[in-house]
């Protein structure tokens, strides 16, 4: 058995640094993988976010199909109390899902909503996941004891730290706090890899897929080194030495995937995925301060006395929030900083506080005004450029738990939702913050080679993945085969196929069978008689 | 069969002792365990191991209202013996057999 298909997914890509680093030098693999395969933005989903869009990448369905919209959910219906998401929350099977229950093996490294682990034919270690708990995490059951055979091999550094992550998204408050960052992290790609590279060698997988975050880390807190043009000149000797650090977080990356490629062999079809897009990120709009402003949120007494210990978004302290607020005379909150949403409270049952039911829209489409024409000087630019309703962003059957509201800001950052006398903050250091449009690259047999492909989406990962392997295609995937991306023979040879999607019970993973129902076969009847395959 | 509080504390119990060793935990963990100050544990641990938990019994539990009831206590932790009973009482409410495996999903 062998490497069929590697997916590497690389957390928050964009071409806009990647791009200059092929031009200087310091990502020669890279540009040469690119140079002999394809290349192309990667449109991702509504909102640009790492758990629903890489579930998005691994289901090809959007989330109000899928049921993962934030890092956090509210923990049942009703409730105010915010959980961490889990694979539970994923509602449709997964390319590893599909994978295993064909008969091909399936190795997964550090992907987001992979805890609980599905019971796959193969290897997985979920991604977000603290380090203390990865025993729990990893399938099959023994995995982690093997693992530690490995050379090098260090629990603690490869799996998630949540005072790191933190870190990422609110910012370090010295820069001699950057460089063991920024070495972790490229010690950390180099202890995935290792796992991997033991896993192709001892036991290896048709699927195979590992996912470096580093990237996003990295540009989230160090977009002032990476693209100093963004901001202003590096100065200091500090400051460059920490670009000349990033850079080499860059080069060692580049590394990799080299050797990976090389792991996976000449026949292997690669494909190198981001879930979204980077840019500078210059603010922070506290959206729970302006919601208080114009009424619409209260906060309780406890949070005239809470230290927010000088967090600016509150990304470590989403679970405390929700007891600073006034549930009696709140009507409207955001729940989390990583979502940029914001929830309406509705009295259904006529004893709660909130809103009339028979008021939903329009306060909805009022609060949706308010929040576009805000402004934050008089004849200012607008804080934020586009709000998406629940329906216009998550359509789907699991649209109910999603946001009321979903906000863009000007300059794609994060909301902080902690209790500020400032309706706008300006970042210490300009920061990195996510794109909709990231990066796709693929190289392997019957793919073209050179080809600038334009723009996909994050929808036709799942579907291309399925295809290399052989694979029929779920009808009810909303993503496509980019045809056009292989080489016209090829798909003449080998059309694609649809399947109905195997019936999703408890946690989508323990289906066997693939069930089609009468119109499914219709369906799939007619297309094979389109392709002259039946009479 | 609903477990009995004895068998959901050798149950969890042996859970974070196996745990441990990958921490290099050198005292004992007992039902007296503080999972914060003592075990070292951070919210997300507890959210994972409340996971696993649900997964074990296949039955959902309030977690998360119960790691903000810790966050507004005077002393923010949890013992081990605290952990078993949160679990034990809302297992056996209701007097009801463990849910199906679907349950988690809805």
């Amino acid at each position: 058995m062998s490497v069929k298909t590697l997916l590497i997914g690389l957390d928050g890509a964009t071409f806009s640094v990647l791009d200059p680093l092929l031009e200087q030098g310091h990502m020669p693999f890279l540009k040469s993988f690119l140079a002999g395969g394809i290349r192309a933005g990667l449109r991702t989903i509504v909102p640009p976010l790492t758990p629903p869009a890489w579930t998005s990448l691994m289901t090809g369905r959007t989330p109000g199909q899928h049921g993962v919209f934030d890092f956090f959910r509210m923990e049942s219906d009703g409730s105010r109390h915010i959980r961490f998401f889990n694979s539970n929350d994923v509602q449709c099977d997964t390319i590893w899902s599909l994978a295993s229950n064909q008969g091909l093996r399936v190795t997964a490294l550090n992907f987001p909503a992979m805890f609980p682990a599905p019971k796959i034919s193969g290897h997985v270690v979920p991604g977000w996941v603290p380090w203390k708990q990865l025993r729990l995490a990893c399938w099959p059951e023994g995995l982690l004891d093997r693992l530690k055979s490995i050379p090098g091999f260090n629990q603690r550094e490869l799996a998630m730290d949540i005072k790191l992550e933190e870190k990422a998204t609110e910012g370090c408050s010295d820069y001699e706090e950057y460089a063991p960052w920024i070495e972790l992290h490229i010690r950390r790609e180099q202890n995935w890899f290792a796992i991997l590279r033991h896993l192709v060698k001892e036991d290896p997988s048709e699927l195979t897929a590992i996912l470096f975050d580093g990237v996003d880390k990295l540009q989230h807190l160090c977009w002032r080194f990476l693209r100093p043009e963004d901001d202003r000149p590096l100065e200091t000797e500090q400051e460059l030495r920490l670009r000349e650090l990033c850079l080499e977080y860059f080069r060692k990356l580049d590394t990799l995937l080299e050797q990976l490629c090389d792991l996976a062999g000449p026949e292997a079809t690669v494909l190198m995925a981001s879930d979204h897009g980077f840019g500078p990120t210059y603010d922070v709009f506290h959206v729970n301060a302006w919601l208080e402003q114009r009424g619409y949120l209260a906060w309780s007494d406890a949070a005239r006395s809470h230290d927010s210990q000088g967090a600016l978004l509150g990304v470590g302290q989403v679970a405390r929030h929700t007891w600073l607020m006034d549930w009696n005379r709140t009507k409207a909150f955001a729940a989390t900083p990583t979502s940029n949403g914001i929830y309406i409270l509705v009295n259904r049952d006529g004893n709660s506080p909130g809103i009339d039911p028979s008021e939903y829209h329009s306060f909805r489409e009022r609060l949706k005004d308010e929040l576009l024409s805000f402004r934050d000087a008089p004849g200012g630019a607008p804080v934020i450029t586009g709000v998406w309703t629940r329906d216009e962003a998550f359509s789907g059957p699991h649209c109910e738990t999603a946001p009321d509201l979903t906000l863009m800001l000007r300059d794609g950052g994060l909301v902080g939702i902690l209790p500020s006398p400032r309706l706008i903050s300006r970042r210490p250091i300009v920061g990195g913050a996510h794109r909709p449009v990231g990066v796709f690259a693929a190289r392997g047999p019957n793919l073209r080679r050179g080809m600038d492909a334009g723009e996909l989406s994050i929808l036709d990962v799942a579907p291309t993945v399925l295809y290399s392997l052989g694979l029929p295609l779920p009808l009810e995937m909303q993503g496509r085969l980019p045809e056009e991306i292989f080489e016209g023979a090829a798909i003449k040879e080998r059309p694609v196929l649809h399947a109905a999607e195997a019936t999703v019970a408890g946690n989508g993973y323990h289906t066997v069978a693939t069930q089609m129902t009468e119109e499914d076969e219709q369906i799939v009847m007619e297309r094979l008689r389109e392709l002259g395959y039946v009479e | 069969m609903k477990p009995s509080r004895k068998e959901i504390a050798d149950y969890i119990l042996r859970m974070i002792e196996d745990l441990s060793h990958d921490w290099d935990y050198s005292r004992a963990v007992t039902p007296d365990s503080l999972l914060f100050t003592e075990l070292g544990l951070e919210s997300l641990d507890v959210v994972v191991l409340g996971t696993t938990i649900q997964e074990h019994y296949q039955f959902q539990m309030p977690f998360a209202e119960l790691l903000a009831e810790i966050g507004q206590r005077e002393k923010r932790d949890l013992s081990i013996a605290e952990l078993v009973d949160f679990v034990d009482r809302h297992l056996n409410a209701n007097l009801r057999e463990a849910a199906p495996v679907t349950e988690l999903s809805q």
